[in-house]
């Protein structure tokens, strides 16, 4: 339970940082390319705790699927359940670009580094979280 | 990996996931998502972009099928089912996050996640009761140990 609730903390603090770099920093220009899609900066800061709490399900829930069925894998196997639930998310994310005017290069540069970002989350976990019966006494 | 029962139950999903799609955000919450007309395309656009619809159900499916093979590899209907809320659940962050940075309704949120966390419990159900790994590879905890 102690290195689930670590490997929850560490990633959900490098998701929450790296999702700040991405789309507040880096991806500012393209996002304002399509000022009608988005809220306003203020409107955004209102609904703030949407994204904490956006950021720790996700996280939560890979920790969820990684203690159950990849535990004691390590940083592979961590890797591994990223990248296959990012791929398919990508899938969702084509899903939604067949629907909403979002640019192109927003799903282009959202899928890349979402696949950077889940393979980091994966390493993070696999290397924290061990299962009771693999530690050594 | 039982290449036959996993080609049946990708199969499986996909036909699930697009079906249940259509129904749920484009029959059932059709109105919901006509009330942020900004946020869609014009459905006079929307037939030329069903190739993307299509195509990304099948890397979803077929992602969802891997990520159930080697998450289960006892197959089963209950611990698929298991395995997909927590997958809806990964997905249902996302909404979230877009209800905060996109003009989204407590609806459509509400709908989406609720969609999202259906539609893979039962994906992953059906997967679970039809992928079984063939009998050569399952290998029992006593038998590792040796």
């Amino acid at each position: 339970m102690k290195r689930f609730i670590i490997a929850f903390f560490a990633a959900y603090i490098f998701l929450f940082v790296w999702s700040w770099l991405l789309n507040g920093v880096v991806l500012k220009d393209v996002y304002a390319e399509t000022p009608n899609l988005w809220r306003t900066q203020s409107e955004m800061m209102a609904l703030f705790h949407w994204i904490i709490l956006g950021q720790a399900l996700v996280v939560f829930s890979f920790v969820m699927i990684y203690a159950t069925g990849f535990a004691g894998g390590g940083g592979i196997a961590g890797i591994r359940l990223g990248l296959l639930l990012e791929i398919a998310a990508i899938g969702m994310r084509l899903g939604f670009y067949a629907v909403q005017p979002i640019p192109g290069k927003l799903i282009l540069y959202g899928s890349i580094s979402g696949i950077i970002e889940m393979v980091i989350v994966g390493a993070m976990v696999g290397r924290i979280y061990k299962p009771a019966s693999a530690r050594k006494p | 990996m039982n290449w036959k029962k996993f080609f049946f139950a990708f199969l499986a999903a996909f036909v699930f996931l697009f079906v249940f799609g259509f129904l749920w955000y484009a029959t059932l919450m059709h109105d919901a998502h006509r009330e942020v007309p900004t946020l869609l395309r014009p459905e006079a656009d929307l037939k030329s972009y069903f190739g993307w619809l299509a195509v990304g159900h099948l890397v979803m499916a077929f992602f969802f099928t891997v990520l159930c093979a080697r998450c289960i590899p006892t197959g089963g209907a209950g611990a698929g089912a298991t395995l997909g809320i927590l997958v809806g659940l990964v997905y249902a962050g996302p909404h979230l996050i877009s209800f905060a940075v996109q003009p989204l309704t407590f609806k459509i949120l509400f709908g989406w996640i609720a969609g999202a966390v259906i539609q893979f419990t039962i994906a992953g159900a059906i997967v679970g009761a039809i992928y079984k790994p063939a009998a050569a590879n399952i290998m029992y905890v006593k038998e590792r140990l040796r």
